[in-house]
């Protein structure tokens, strides 16, 4: 597909509203709200993520009523705020140079409130962009500030103050400089319609931001794939033998492969998964690996290997099953046009990239592609994914070995702690709803504020496991959220119930799932209904309620409802797993 | 001219999204239903991307009938030739 930034205007109206006719699925709702105009970013930004498969719509508020539009939006899955400091109040950016300090200071607290308002009323919204609030359109100020300058200082001074964890200011200054100012602004619909931005400016704006949008759709990408020769390493190692591939300081392009493998290093640490894809000899690589004095990346760093002989499309393929992940998470590196190009023909899914001809643009490159990996809520565990998926791979191996299925999990020595309301990791509960798609029976995604207000509000008993097994921790993995009936206490309904896929095929849900009705027959709950709302996704626990004993009582397009009377709930009592229940 | 004309109306086209042979010879805001102030500001952003040309304000404020654009849109590119 060509890249927006290479594309017209009237093309991106015209692919725009094709895309619109061809998405489908579930509308991921935009508000723009905004103090000067800036419609055009809606086709833009839209057909970006569009681009991206994402079902997006934009929809523009009323002109200058950022204020009046956050007090009543409501079902929108993001905000995004186009706040013009120098158009707050009309002409501020000529009179504010004739206002007194008295006058600036009465503005200040103004908009001090209008900010601490805006951000209260979309605290429960799940992502709100605000930019961050600039005088550089109007101001040539170097070597003092101006007022106005000033002014916008103070105000993100504010800003960063009063955003809650669910709002994000954009650097727009940032995004200024990557398109030029003289490119990025254009003054002469200003004063006739209050319109400042080029389409330029809108494009990279709108790249810019994406990767938060795709976070919030829970699209983001979460595999960074490398080929080995002239990707990972300067030289080919089947050619050039291992002491003469270079990744060390001694030569130009040494140096840039060793700061592309540092970058890489970081990337990982921060909970992106490495994986290699490369042709050539399996053991040659791993020597490389484990061996070769200037590595950086070692084999540990790398959650899954595919070095050998077929085409690249079917490994990419393996390495989604192995890994249990869709390929559209995958980003794929290679030098090859030809290895890319049959990626983008076969799998056109997976996110493609060039190793630059001029080295010297690749770790430029790699720090472009990072925003793909963008999470809305960063935790603990994400250091330690790399760590959790490679101990996966260890208890596959031990499962090939095991006669049953049982005698594995058996083998597996599982050990669940069950957590309660307040003892629950706010983030990371958080986190789940918004990256879980497949065991995930409702995917409601929920901020941390919205987790924040259920656990204080005394109608919602929520709890979440933990599991360990012989070969590691897997950290908190499962979450379920239930709400009981304020007019009749008996009977309570689940709003949400998801775990992550790499607990998956343990029987974790039975054992937790005991424990869950246990816990509720104790606070005397006799009726207790759910739902599934099937996606393009979670087909997997569509007959799990069914499983658990409770009667379908209604269907209606795709979401069905529940319902089981506890006293007829046959607990499974699973042996091989141990319980450890804490708080409650 | 007849160059200039069918490329103003391909982008007229896709900016108000209609048909070419639905865009009258004497089209302007009072005939094009879709032609309103946003859209002029987008028809005016796609013309000058089409043509690679930067309207002047006072050209600016003239855009505002299917002739009158094609022959500002002429006489600029013209003078760029001489």
């Amino acid at each position: 597909m060509k890249a927006m930034k290479y594309m017209k205007y009237t093309e991106i109206l015209s692919l725009n509203r094709e895309l619109e006719t061809v998405l489908k699925g579930k509308k991921f709702l935009i508000a723009l709200l905004s103090n000067i105009v800036v419609n055009q970013l809606k086709e833009v930004l839209e057909l970006e993520l569009r681009q991206q498969g994402i079902n997006a719509e934009v929809i523009v508020g009323e002109y200058d009523n950022i204020v009046q539009d956050s007090s009543r939006l409501s079902e929108v899955n993001a905000v995004l705020i186009f706040w013009e400091a120098p158009n707050w109040v009309e002409g501020l950016n000529a009179r504010i140079m004739s206002m007194n300090v008295d006058e600036i200071s009465a503005l200040k607290e103004r908009f001090e409130s209008e900010i601490d308002l805006v951000s209260k009323n979309l605290q429960h919204t799940p992502l709100v962009l605000f930019n961050r609030f600039s005088s550089l359109l109007f101001s040539t100020d170097v070597l003092r500030d101006g007022p106005l300058s000033l002014l916008c200082r103070q105000l993100n001074i504010v800003l960063e103050k009063s955003v809650s964890r669910n709002q994000l200011v954009v650097d727009i200054n940032a995004i200024l400089a990557k398109v030029g100012l003289g490119a990025a602004v254009d003054f002469r619909q200003f004063h006739s319609s209050k319109a400042l931005y080029t389409i330029n400016y809108f494009k990279v704006y709108a790249s810019a931001v994406a990767p938060a949008l795709r976070a919030a759709a829970g699209r983001s990408k979460k595999v960074l794939v490398l080929d080995c020769d002239n990707t990972l390493w300067s030289g080919v190692l089947g050619e050039d033998s291992e002491s003469g591939i270079q990744m060390d300081d001694s030569s130009l392009k040494g140096k840039i492969f060793r700061e592309v493998q540092q970058i890489l290093h970081g990337f990982r640490q921060e909970g992106i998964l490495l994986a290699l894809c490369s042709k050539n000899n399996p053991a040659d690589v791993d020597h490389v690996l484990n061996s070769h004095p200037d590595m950086i990346i070692r084999d540990d760093d790398l959650v899954a290997k595919k070095v050998n002989w077929q085409d690249k499309a079917t490994n990419l393929r393996e390495l989604a099953t192995e890994l249990n992940l869709g390929l559209d998470s995958f980003v794929f590196v290679d030098d090859s046009s030809f290895e890319l190009g049959l990626i983008e023909k076969e799998l056109p899914m997976v996110k493609c990239a060039q190793v630059p001809k001029n080295l010297s643009e690749y770790p430029a490159l790699l720090s472009e592609l990072k925003q793909d990996f963008f999470t809305l809520s960063p935790t603990a565990e994400d250091g330690r994914k790399t760590e959790l998926y490679l101990q996966e791979q260890q208890r596959k191996k031990q499962a090939a070995q095991s006669d049953s299925i049982d005698e594995y999990l058996a083998s597996l020595e599982l050990r669940l702690t069950i957590l309660w309301d307040e003892d629950i990791p706010i983030s990371r509960a958080a986190q789940m709803t918004q990256k879980t798609n497949q065991f995930n029976f409702t995917t409601r995604r929920y901020t941390e504020a919205d987790i924040q207000r259920m656990l204080e509000d005394k109608d919602y008993t929520s709890s979440v496991f933990s599991l360990a097994d012989r070969y590691g921790d897997y950290g908190v993995t499962g979450l379920i959220i239930i709400k009981t009936d304020r007019t009749s206490p008996s009977k309570a309904l689940i709003d949400s119930f998801l775990m992550s896929c790499r607990v998956i095929g343990r029987n974790v849900e039975y054992a937790f799932f005991d424990q869950i009705v246990l816990s509720l027959q104790q606070k005397n709950i006799t009726e207790l209904r759910a739902e599934y709302h099937a996606t393009p996704k979670n087909s997997q626990v569509a007959q799990l309620y069914d499983n658990y004993g409770f009667k379908r009582i209604a269907t209606i397009e795709g979401r069905r409802e529940y319902l089981i009377s506890l006293a007829d709930y046959k607990p499974r009592s699973i042996e091989y797993i141990s319980i450890n229940l804490k708080g409650n | 001219m007849n160059e200039i004309k069918n490329k103003v109306l391909d982008v007229m086209s896709a900016v108000f999204d209609m048909d070419i042979k639905d865009i009258p010879d004497n089209a302007a805001p009072e005939v094009v239903e879709n032609w309103e102030s946003l859209s002029h500001m987008n028809l005016v952003l796609a013309l000058e991307e089409e043509f690679q040309l930067r309207f002047s304000d006072e050209e600016m404020m003239d855009l505002l009938n299917l002739p009158t654009i094609i022959s500002i849109i002429s006489g600029i590119l013209e003078a760029r030739h001489e």
